[in-house]
């Protein structure tokens, strides 16, 4: 698989972080800041590519070809930056996947008029944290490690390819727990819903190019997608 | 004798049943919070609205025989009970005398009852003598039939009505802080009137024949004072109408003196009034949300609250914050979370209570932390913290649960970019939005569940995913089918709502709870 590019804008309280944990993930990252602080940090904790600019004109921006890059993450300390870099990004490379941080409902709005994606709103998330704490307190703290996967289970998302044993079967017909996972649900392309969980009771037909998400062990999950991947004649 | 009373109270300091029973009417009689005291009290208003009525239909109408007895028995006989039983919490003898007891003991000094009952009875005298009692006590005394004029004494049941009532009990509270200022008017007016009363009789008691003595020049003074002037009482002389012109325009200025003395007292306490209303309305709920701070992570959690979603009180230091607040309609007060008399005010020991300290700064939200658990383990404590490295001052501090909104943030990120297809899910799922959410099944909600399998439970038919089982503090993720339900476990599935719903009903019907 080949490693999948990440351009990072900022390098402060959540690029950080961010950059770690996609480092440890395996993406390849490249950092932009216009902070010489930061750009020193990042260079100091080995990320190589690394590169202070200013972000003012549309050539610097260009010039680090933000199209090569599977996604751009702007989370600079300044969201008047986020706006501003996802509006130039956004206007030269409309096809662009940006991602960006918010911590007002009135940014948030400015950032997705701008062309961003997904824009993760950071007081919004917290409260609804906070609600879930109230509500379903277990269930709260399981779903973060499982998705962190710090309980040693988690979940995966895996593709059916041509030729695999699974294509044609039905997902009410195959028994999950043989493999000790769980179907979460799936991507049939069939429905057009895009991701749909399985409590819609609907009896998927799984097909070539459909996408499932599993949650379980994290071995159980390899060894299930390495079953899942492979061409098969029998199973 | 000393021996015998001793014995008695060490009994009555053992007994469990019996400090449960004082406790129970102290808590009926004295605690705002006792949800049964609003019962109470409508029934004594009730006895005295009743009694007031009897009094005034008498007048003109021969009292039925079952009105009286009701109004001589039945209420002056609760009445009794009732200063009988506020005088009994009022202090507690035997536990005086028990200490006294052991003190003598340790002192080695002879143990003699005279000390703890001084003691005691200065204690009740004490009370006995507030006006609250002292009222509670006239309002029984219209149960003495043979003197009539104790008839009259039915009025003071009228003022119990005080003790019932918090509209009247804040009034004379806010006149309390006024109080210099009223006396000053009060001495100012008694002056003016009985020096004008003075004069007028001694001007004119000759000529004018309605004033035969002292007694009607000073009323005459008060009526003209007062600006209510009957005129059953005028001035015929010119030195008589000289001193009226002088009282009406000294009544004048003191009535606008009284006006503005009352009107600024209550200018100045409504603020605190409304607060104290808030905090007695939500601590009348058995469970709530006390959040300290107003800021952007409140304003959200609020705007993402689920309609009638009002069990929750807003503390902030800041007036312009719970203005602010107050303008969206929320419940605020403005008042600083940090401080123990102020969390105090709310029943965290008894309602289940969660506070958020979710305030901007960090040593606030420890502090916060701190001054909730100071006060109460059983409150449950949502925080607040901007690193990760101060979590274990969190943790230490007894939060139960530590919310990093950077950290919140930076995994929502990273899912979003590592699994975009799970980040929609979670986001689903989290949030509640139609189509799924995770739910957490407590066996113990159903009577019968205990040793019941996996299998039997079927959530497959119910469309549910199962995900696990919570027992003993660990998650045991997707075990057999054959696995047994064992008590406290809570089970995790993923589900819709009506999926969710009708699960319930039918393991109501299938287990009872």
């Amino acid at each position: 698989m080949a490693r999948r590019s990440i351009l990072i804008f900022g390098y402060g309280n959540h690029g950080r972080q961010i950059a770690k944990g996609l480092r440890e993930d395996g993406y390849k990252i490249k950092i932009v800041d216009i902070d010489a602080e930061h750009i020193a940090l990042a260079t100091e904790e080995e990320f190589d590519a690394v590169e202070k600019l200013d972000l003012g004109s549309d050539e610097t921006i260009a010039s680090l070809s933000p199209q090569e890059y599977d996604k751009v993450v702007c989370v600079m300390d300044d969201e008047h930056y986020n706006v501003f870099i996802t509006l130039s990004l956004h206007s030269l490379y409309p096809e662009l996947y940006i991602v960006a941080i918010s911590d007002s409902i009135h940014t948030t709005k400015k950032l997705y008029m701008a062309g961003a994606k997904k824009v993760i709103d950071m007081y919004e998330a917290s409260a609804h944290k906070i609600h879930s704490i109230l509500t379903k307190p277990i269930a709260t703290k399981l779903l973060e490690d499982f998705i962190l996967s710090k309980e040693g289970i988690a979940f995966m998302e895996m593709t059916v390819p041509e030729g695999s044993a699974f294509v044609g079967k039905h997902t009410d017909d195959v028994d999950f727990s043989k493999y000790d996972v769980i179907l979460v649900g799936m991507v049939d392309l069939e429905r057009r819903h895009g991701f749909e969980f399985m409590t819609t009771g609907h009896n998927h037909k799984i097909d070539a190019g459909d996408m499932l998400v599993c949650m379980g062990e994290v071995e159980k999950l390899h060894i299930f997608k390495r079953i899942v991947e492979r061409s098969g004649r029998r199973e | 004798m000393n021996d015998l009373i001793l014995a008695f109270a060490l009994k009555l300091h053992r007994s469990v049943r019996y400090r449960h029973l004082k406790e129970t009417v102290r808590s009926l009689l004295t605690d705002s919070g006792n949800p049964y005291k609003k019962y109470i009290d409508l029934f004594i208003v009730f006895l005295i609205v009743t009694s007031v009525m009897i009094l005034v239909y008498e007048v003109r109408h021969p009292l039925p025989e079952w009105m009286d007895i009701y109004d001589i028995y039945v209420v002056s006989f609760i009445f009794v009970v009732e200063y009988l039983a506020r005088l009994w919490i009022q202090d507690d003898i035997s536990e005086r005398i028990v200490r006294e007891y052991h003190d003598a003991k340790f002192l080695e000094r002879p143990f003699s009852l005279k000390r703890p009952l001084k003691a005691a009875v200065l204690s009740k005298l004490r009370y006995m003598v507030t006006p609250a009692a002292i009222v509670d006590l006239m309002a029984i005394f219209p149960a003495y039939r043979p003197l009539r004029v104790l008839r009259i004494f039915i009025l003071f049941r009228v003022f119990k009505l005080l003790r019932y009532t918090k509209s009247i009990n804040q009034f004379v509270e806010v006149l309390k802080n006024k109080k210099f200022e009223l006396y000053t008017l009060l001495f100012l007016v008694a002056f003016i009137v009985v020096t004008a009363g003075i004069a007028i009789y001694v001007f004119e008691a000759h000529v004018n024949k309605e004033i035969d003595n002292l007694f009607d020049a000073i009323y005459w003074a008060l009526v003209t004072i007062s600006t209510v002037g009957y005129g059953d009482i005028s001035p015929v002389t010119p030195q008589g109408r000289a001193v009226s012109i002088v009282i009406i325009i000294s009544g004048i200025a003191m009535i606008s003196f009284a006006t503005s003395v009352i009107v600024s007292a209550f200018s100045e306490k409504l603020d605190e009034i409304k607060e104290n209303r808030i905090v007695e309305q939500i601590n009348k709920h058995d469970h709530f949300l006390i959040i300290c701070g107003f800021g952007h992570l409140t304003k959200m959690f609020l705007r993402q609250a689920p309609p009638h979603f009002t069990h929750y009180i807003i503390l902030d230091p800041d007036a312009e914050r719970v203005e602010q607040a107050r303008k969206e309609g929320y419940n605020a007060i403005k008042e600083d979370a940090s401080r123990s008399e102020v969390l105090s005010r709310f029943n965290l020991e008894r309602n289940n209570v969660t506070l958020l300290a979710v305030t901007g700064s960090d040593v606030e939200n420890i502090y916060i932390t701190l001054t909730a658990k100071s006060i109460s383990r059983h409150v449950k404590v949502i925080a607040r913290a901007s690193s990760r490295e101060l979590v274990p001052k969190f943790e230490h501090a007894g939060a139960d649960d530590i919310l990093l909104p950077h950290e919140v943030v930076n995994n929502m990120i990273h899912i979003a970019i590592t699994q975009p297809i799970m980040y929609k899910a979670l986001h689903a799922v989290l949030t509640g939005h139609d189509v799924a959410r995770i739910y957490e099944i407590v066996a113990d909600r159903y009577d019968k569940m205990e040793g019941t399998t996996l299998a039997l439970l079927d959530f497959r038919r119910f469309k549910m995913i199962f995900l696990g089982i919570w027992r003993d503090g660990k998650f045991v993720f997707n075990p057999p089918k054959t696995t047994a339900i064992e008590r406290h476990d809570i089970i995790l599935v993923i589900a819709k709502e009506v999926s969710m719903e009708y699960f319930d009903e039918v393991m109501k019907e299938r287990y009872g709870g």
